[in-house]
């Protein structure tokens, strides 16, 4: 009982989230809006269906080619700076939303890629990504653009390198959340 | 097909081309780990994707200009960092609205703490983090970040005022 709560702790999770949001439906304009919250929910999914089998593909290839000495050369722990600025390159370029860059993280963590190195992979995603970057100048501008780059430059190495000296060491654990 | 997706599908390409040079026993690793991330994540995407779904119907878009509106400073910085977590969506969506609080007067430290707020913090992507990742990576690396877009709104503030 208490192992299968544990396995799927991360659906009750996600499943009390709906919940919650659903009463906040119901509770603005009732039932239709509950309905309208799933269906939207599932459309969207729908249509993300390509990206995320390409990202899912992507994931399971890399995994299955990468070899672990270029994980420990490369993206270990023992990589040290090389690594994190490799990953920061990687997250940058990677296009796509969470549900694509995720699990090609997700399958560098379970071949062996260290903790500074994945914080540095999703950070440098979140505030590099060049791919949305034609975006924000075109809808915010130059200035906001050029001044948010510029101030936000810094953190992807700068949280990766962190991230490794404060919590590498528990990166067996972190695994272990995943390999379930 | 938007090209998120067209690229995605090109990285794809490239490493199955790759992985049937390396012989057909990686061919068959990469399927079978493929088949097998789908099949663990497949439940847990749908629920995400119904969070997302219920998100984008609760329309927070009236909440946030009348929260933030001509505001500015450090109380402005404050309140930007925690509704740049609550925005949902992708750049197509939040974009679009964080031009309109600028234009309503936000100011630009405020304008950059909701953009960073958004892209790191975003409670929403949660809800794919902690599927992928497990929770002891996504506490580690929300916690970490907690900071980061005040101190980013306050660098601009303090530099260009």
């Amino acid at each position: 009982m208490l192992s299968t709560l544990k396995k799927f702790q991360i659906h009750f999770l996600l499943l009390a989230v709906i919940i919650i949001l659903g009463i906040l439906a119901y509770l603005q304009s009732g039932w239709d809006l509950v309905q309208n919250g799933f269906v939207q929910g599932i459309k969207i999914l729908w249509r993300e269906l390509p990206l995320l089998a390409a990202a899912f593909l992507t994931a399971g290839f890399l995994q299955a080619l990468v070899k672990k000495e270029f994980i420990n050369r490369w993206l270990g722990a023992e990589a040290g700076i090389k690594g994190i600025l490799l990953a920061c390159l990687g997250g940058g370029l990677i296009p796509g939303g969470p549900y694509a860059y995720y699990p090609i993280a997700s399958a560098l963590l379970k071949s062996g890629a260290g903790l500074g190195v994945l914080i540095a992979f999703v950070s440098a995603k979140n505030l590099w990504s060049v791919s949305r970057l034609p975006l924000e100048f075109a809808i915010l501008g130059t200035t906001i653009t050029i001044r948010r780059y510029l101030i936000t430059f810094l953190i992807p190495p700068l949280m990766g390198i962190f991230a490794e000296r404060m919590f590498g060491k528990r990166i067996k654990n972190i695994r272990e959340n995943v390999d379930l | 097909m938007n090209s998120a997706t067209i690229i995605l599908w090109c990285i794809a390409g490239s490493l199955f081309l790759y992985s049937w040079k390396e012989g057909t026993g990686t061919v068959k690793q990469g399927g079978l780990l493929t088949w097998k991330t789908t099949k663990q994540n497949a439940l847990l995407l749908v629920l995400a994707f119904i969070i997302v779904g219920f998100v984008t119907v609760l329309s927070p878009d009236e909440l946030v200009k009348t929260w933030i509106g001509p505001n500015s400073g450090w109380r402005g910085i404050l309140l930007a960092g925690f509704i740049g977590m609550m925005l949902p969506g992708g750049p197509y969506v939040v974009f679009p609205l964080i031009a309109i609080l600028f234009d309503a007067g936000a100011g630009l430290a405020s304008v950059i703490t909701i953009i960073t707020s958004w892209s790191t913090q975003s409670l929403l992507t949660l809800s794919f983090e902690l599927p992928f990742m497990g929770w002891r990576f996504t506490v580690i690396r929300w916690s970490m970040g907690l900071m980061i877009p005040l101190l980013a709104g306050a660098a601009a503030l303090l530099i260009w005022g």
